[in-house]
């Protein structure tokens, strides 16, 4: 097995988001979709496996369109979101509706718009399976961890005051509840399975096809893991910090500050201790999630690679492991929040190092007999759309 | 010479090769298996340079050659490819690094700081008046249902307020007399608090809570409030508000762009800053607007800081009887109303000239 290579560097990088940004603000935005296509050029192409380089095919004037309208339709949402809530309640409802078809438009797009020594991948999911994906099953899950509950604390005691029904249903809420979040729990994990073989099964590679055979029971144990890891990560987290602050601060001090919360006045004169142990706890929260994140995404990813084939000869490993991913993780937040943002290039490229290095192909089977399949040319409206509005596919290999 | 690979039409097979140039008009390509093809240098597609990613070369049959050797590439190809290295040329040399990033931080700063505020300013008034109807229509009943509830004030009272303010008040504005001005009256209350408050909605209708109309000691504090109000609608500062709101997010967006959500949180940050900062500039407009009518009217400017401490005062603590200035401290960026003390300090130098008789006023504004 090879690993991937990302021949790239930080510095190198640095000069082209620099004269990108530069160039959006003097072209008030328009520059953007060339920006974004050099973006996605410089970290295609210094991806590569043994010599062979992926490649991004799609131009700046070829986004410009679809750039239009999706900024057209988010300048409406803004402002729409602004002025009336009930206009804004409608518009989710909308994105809700849309998101499917968004995704689906954006994976064509994307991976028809990228070849690997020459060779361009394209995506052949249905647009059904996608509403399945992720339109049905997240409805279900909110389902499963609102409705349900909610449904079953409002319902049972009024039951029980209209008919005669015996006290004991009142015990059936907590066991209601408790059954609907063990399924919202099952579901969870049921969805990442669906999505991450929808994405790869849907793949092709020239007339290649990918596939991966997934067991909702692996994600389940490792969505079991995570939230061990996460209370754990939680419980470390406020010990410490309650240790922190009784060391620093006190325990009088605190419950003086507990006792004066009603009164704005005293709250204010405590405002220079309130504020660092809020900024602490704060800051704390976001590396205890970056750190339960990066388990989470590291674990996924090996399972979804090591059972992913290209035509059943070529198979893939990630060797990435949740430390060296949630270290990169942090200390890129820390650095970009510190910097003001001017270190993203660097982020970026740390990260897409760190991700490729620990992709392997075996690639013994050799890629010789993989051809371009002819293909209508996609329009870039949809992925347009998805970028201006955050809608995140989670491809990320 | 350039060395390369060269792979057919649409094939991921890939042997080495080598291009030649026969003249200065066409070239030669020597693949390893054998095949030379040749062609005129014109009917060559040659890709954008891009730092040291390989380069992309479509030959007439639609096959490609690709090639490392970048420098070589341009060297041969210079006369085609001059937009490219435009911006190539900026991404390579130091001094253009340098520029950008001056230019960048320099231009999102006065962007934010300026550019958005006056943008949005010329906007708001460019629309129709009809546009803030159509921004406050509903609002007030969306306001009664979950904020407000009637008002105890005697209608004898609330009759005495609007007359006054329609005969004596309202035509002080000249600005716009397509404004129409409604005073409504309402009980507003969190927990067991009642708060002092008034507000103004774009389509000219004004708010009084109970509590505001009972701290009022005299008709020119009411006034100077009234005044202040009429200063939003008359600049326009809720449609104003949503256009800087725009602006934000879409900027936002784009800088944020591909990133992911992690970077969402000090972004997040930042525009509530930055949109804190446009409402603290909308509240002084405002104040500046009362002031200065309030010297053609002939009411002592003073009233306004009167009102506007006692207000404070109680919101504060109604325990606490010691006055408390305060300070200029962290908080007060974050707050979308300038601290009370810039505000006495202005209304005191209006004052100032209220004195002298004056109905113009040059004041000096620490900012």
């Amino acid at each position: 097995m090879k690993a991937l290579n990302f021949e790239g560097s930080g510095n190198e990088y640095f000069k082209i988001w620099i004269v990108n940004v530069l160039l959006v603000i003097v072209t008030l935005g328009l520059y953007y979709p060339w920006a974004k296509v050099r973006n996605h050029r410089y970290f295609y192409g210094n991806a590569t496996l043994e010599g062979r380089n992926f490649e991004y095919h799609a131009t700046g004037k070829q986004l410009f369109l679809g750039f239009l309208v999706a900024m057209t339709l988010f300048i409406v949402y803004v402002v729409i979101q602004q002025i009336s809530p009930l206009g804004s309640l409608l518009l989710l409802l909308f994105l809700f509706i849309a998101i499917p078809w968004l995704i689906w438009r954006s994976l064509k797009f994307s991976m028809r718009m990228t070849s690997f020594s020459n060779v361009r991948f394209g995506f052949e999911g249905t647009l059904k399976e996608s509403y399945i994906n992720f339109f049905f099953y997240p409805f279900l899950l909110l389902l499963a961890i609102y409705g349900i509950p909610v449904a079953a604390a409002v319902a049972i005691p009024m039951m029980d005051t209209q008919a005669h029904i015996p006290s004991w249903t009142a015990s059936l809420i907590p066991l209601i509840i408790f059954l609907s979040l063990m399924f919202a729990f099952y579901l969870f994990a049921l969805i990442k399975k669906k999505n991450a073989s929808y994405v790869v099964n849907g793949s092709r590679y020239g007339q290649g096809i990918f596939s991966a055979q997934l067991q909702t029971r692996k994600f389940l144990s490792i969505l079991l893991k995570t939230i061990i890891l996460g209370v754990v990560v939680l419980a470390i987290l406020f010990l410490t910090l309650g240790a922190v602050v009784y060391g620093t601060v006190g325990l009088e001090t605190i419950m003086e500050i507990k006792n004066n919360m009603q009164d704005p006045q005293k709250t204010a004169e405590y405002m220079g201790t309130i504020i660092p142990i809020v900024t602490m706890v704060y800051l704390g929260l976001i590396l205890a999630v970056l750190f339960v994140t990066a388990y989470a995404t590291a674990r996924q990813r090996e399972y979804i690679y090591e059972n992913m084939s290209l035509d059943k000869k070529i198979t893939f490993a990630s060797t990435l492991k949740a430390k060296p991913l949630a270290w990169v993780m942090i200390t890129n937040f820390l650095l970009v929040i510190i910097t003001l943002g001017l270190a993203f290039p660097w982020a970026k490229v740390r990260m897409a190092k760190l991700m490729l290095e620990n992709t392997l192909v075996d690639t013994e089977a050799g890629f010789y007999d993989y051809v371009t399949q002819k293909q209508k040319e996609e329009s870039s409206l949809g992925e347009q759309i998805g970028d201006a509005f955050d809608v995140d596919v989670g491809l990320g290999f | 010479m350039i060395e390369g690979k060269w792979y057919a039409e649409g094939s991921a097979s890939a042997s080495a090769a080598r291009l030649f140039i026969e003249d200065d008009t066409s070239y030669r390509v020597e693949v390893n298996n054998g095949t030379v093809l040749k062609g005129k240098l014109k009917n060559l597609q040659v890709g954008n340079r891009l730092a040291n990613i390989k380069r992309k070369i479509i030959l007439e049959d639609g096959s490609l050659f690709s090639t490392s050797q970048n420098d070589e590439v341009d060297k041969v190809f210079k006369k085609h490819l001059k937009i490219n290295s435009f911006i190539h040329g900026l991404e390579s040399k130091y001094r253009w690094i340098f520029i950008a990033l001056i230019v960048t931080i320099l231009s999102a700063f006065s962007f934010f700081k300026w550019g958005i505020p006056w943008t949005s300013k010329q906007i708001a008034h460019a629309l129709p008046e009809k546009t803030n109807q159509l921004i406050a229509a509903n609002t007030l009943e969306f306001l009664d249902t979950y904020m407000f509830s009637k008002s105890t004030v005697t209608s004898l009272k609330i009759n005495k307020i609007r007359k006054h303010f329609q005969s004596k008040i309202v035509p002080l504005s000249k600005e716009n007399k397509a404004i129409k001005y409604t005073l409504h009256f309402r009980s507003w209350s969190d927990g067991n608090m009642s708060i002092p408050n008034a507000l103004a909605l774009p389509s000219g209708d004004i708010i009084l809570t109970d509590k505001f109309v009972e701290l009022c000691k005299n008709q020119d504090e009411m006034d100077s409030v009234l005044l202040h109000e009429m200063g939003h609608v008359v600049h326009r500062h809720t449609l104003e508000m949503v256009i800087e709101g725009t602006f934000v997010s879409v900027a936002t967006m784009l800088i944020v762009g591909d990133s992911n959500g992690f970077a969402d949180m000090g972004v997040g940050l930042g525009s509530l800053l930055v949109s804190s900062s446009y409402s603290r500039g909308h509240e002084s407009e405002a104040d500046m607007y009362a002031f200065t009518h309030m010297l053609t009217a002939q009411i002592n400017p003073k009233a306004f800081s009167n009102i506007m401490q006692r207000m404070t005062e109680y919101m504060e603590g109604k325990t606490s009887t010691k006055k408390k200035e305060s300070k200029g401290n962290i908080l007060d960026y974050l707050s979308s109303h300038p601290n009370t003390k810039n505000r006495v300090d202005i209304a005191n130098q209006f004052a100032e000239c209220y004195k002298k008789g004056l109905t113009k006023c040059d004041i000096k504004v620490k900012d």
